[in-house]
């Protein structure tokens, strides 16, 4: 393939907004279009990309191994089974992110890159050490945020942080939309979110329910074909293809909305 | 009228628009690195400076830092009035 190998970050500051449901899904999304894609979990201490891969059981090495040469970066690696094209570089679970510096994971980062065209790294909640660890490697980051204001407010935050660090290519995820609190000026909308922040909108992912059956299974909620935020997480890994995908119509979502426009008053 | 409410729904007052004004206030002031004890001081600093270019100062002045894209603008309003011995 031609594509030119590319790291990104997927980083939020606030914690518990969807990174990590983020990496799992869109990294299988792009495995499902036949690139090869490695998924680094630098959340070290509270490792979960595994379990949201359904991966736990097979981890022999992790990341901090291969930074301290206890195994190579290719016996580290866990293939999924059904997309072997999908490779996960577990975080330590066992140790701390202080023992890992900015240099090691870009060097580590870069051998990826020469065996995979796309590395998507899970940032820890934060903008301390893991924080740091996750952009010093990145070519782009992906800002997941939710229609909140702490969430924005700390990702205005990111933003400037990214921007010192050079990191020019920052696309936004707004995960969490609910269109019906939208609908009804409860929620902030999507337009708002990114009217504040002033980054390019890269998906727009709705509150899903099915996304908890997905971390019962460990099956990515993007493998689960009733899902709305599946559907929204495989339009994000076509848009980083370059594909153009037009954002989805939420609203069409609910359950109201397709009643009323039964009876034609919607 | 009590007992009629009971059926229709409370109507309560939407809470995005007012999510979305404190928002930005919130951002202008983290991206402008700027709280309300740096903008008295910035207050007293412009004071002086009208005074230096010859200007009384004669009403509330404003410092208001507003965001546009990813730039801070400061919007300052000063009320003043030319000084009379200048005018002389
Ligand atoms: N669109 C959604 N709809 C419903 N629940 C969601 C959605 N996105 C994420 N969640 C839930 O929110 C929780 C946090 O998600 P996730 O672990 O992906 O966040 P995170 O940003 O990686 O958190 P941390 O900062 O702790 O690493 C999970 O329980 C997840 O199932
Ligand atoms: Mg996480």
């Amino acid at each position: 393939m031609t594509h030119k190998s590319i790291a990104i970050t997927v980083t939020s500051g606030k914690g518990g907004v969807g990174k990590s449901t983020t990496v799992a899904s869109v990294g299988l999304g792009l495995a499902q279009l036949g690139y090869s894609v490695c998924l680094v979990d630098t959340d070290i201490g509270l490792r979960k990309l595994d379990l949201m891969l359904g991966l736990e059981n097979r981890i022999v090495y992790d990341l901090v191994d291969v930074i301290e040469g206890v195994s190579k970066l290719r016996q580290s690696l866990v293939r999924h089974k059904e997309y072997p094209k999908l490779a996960l570089l577990p975080a330590a679970q066992t140790r701390y992110k202080e023992e890992v510096a900015p240099e090691q994971i870009k060097q580590l980062v870069d051998d990826l890159k020469r065996e995979f065209e796309f590395v998507l790294l899970d940032s820890p909640a934060g903008i301390e050490g893991g924080f740091r660890n996750a952009i010093a490697a990145a070519d782009r980051a992906i800002l997941v945020v939710n229609p909140e204001i702490p969430s924005v407010r700390d990702s205005d935050r990111v933003i400037g942080l990214l921007e010192s660090a050079n990191l020019k290519q920052i696309d936004l995820v707004v995960n969490r939309v609910q269109p019906g609190m939208v609908r009804d000026g409860d929620m902030l909308s999507v337009e708002r979110v990114q009217n504040h922040l002033a980054i390019n909108l890269l998906g727009i992912v709705p509150e899903d329910k099915r996304i908890i059956r997905s971390s019962n299974t460990g099956e990515p909620v993007i493998l689960d074909n009733k899902s709305m935020a599946g559907k929204a997480f495989s339009n994000i890994a076509r848009r980083l293809t370059g594909e153009e995908v037009p954002f989805l119509e939420l609203e069409a979502a609910t359950l109201i909305t397709r009643i009323k426009r039964l009876f034609h008053i919607a | 009228m009590a007992f009629l409410d009971m059926f229709g729904k409370q109507k309560e007052i939407p809470t995005a628009t007012r999510a979305d004004d404190r928002l930005s206030l919130v951002l202008s002031y983290q991206r402008a690195n700027i709280d309300e004890e740096k903008l008295k001081l910035f207050q007293g600093r412009l004071i002086e400076l009208c005074d230096e270019f010859g200007y009384d100062v004669v009403g509330q002045v404003e410092v208001v830092p507003q965001s546009h894209e990813r730039t801070t603008i400061i919007n300052a309003s000063i009320p003043v009035r030319v000084k009379k011995d200048t005018l002389l």
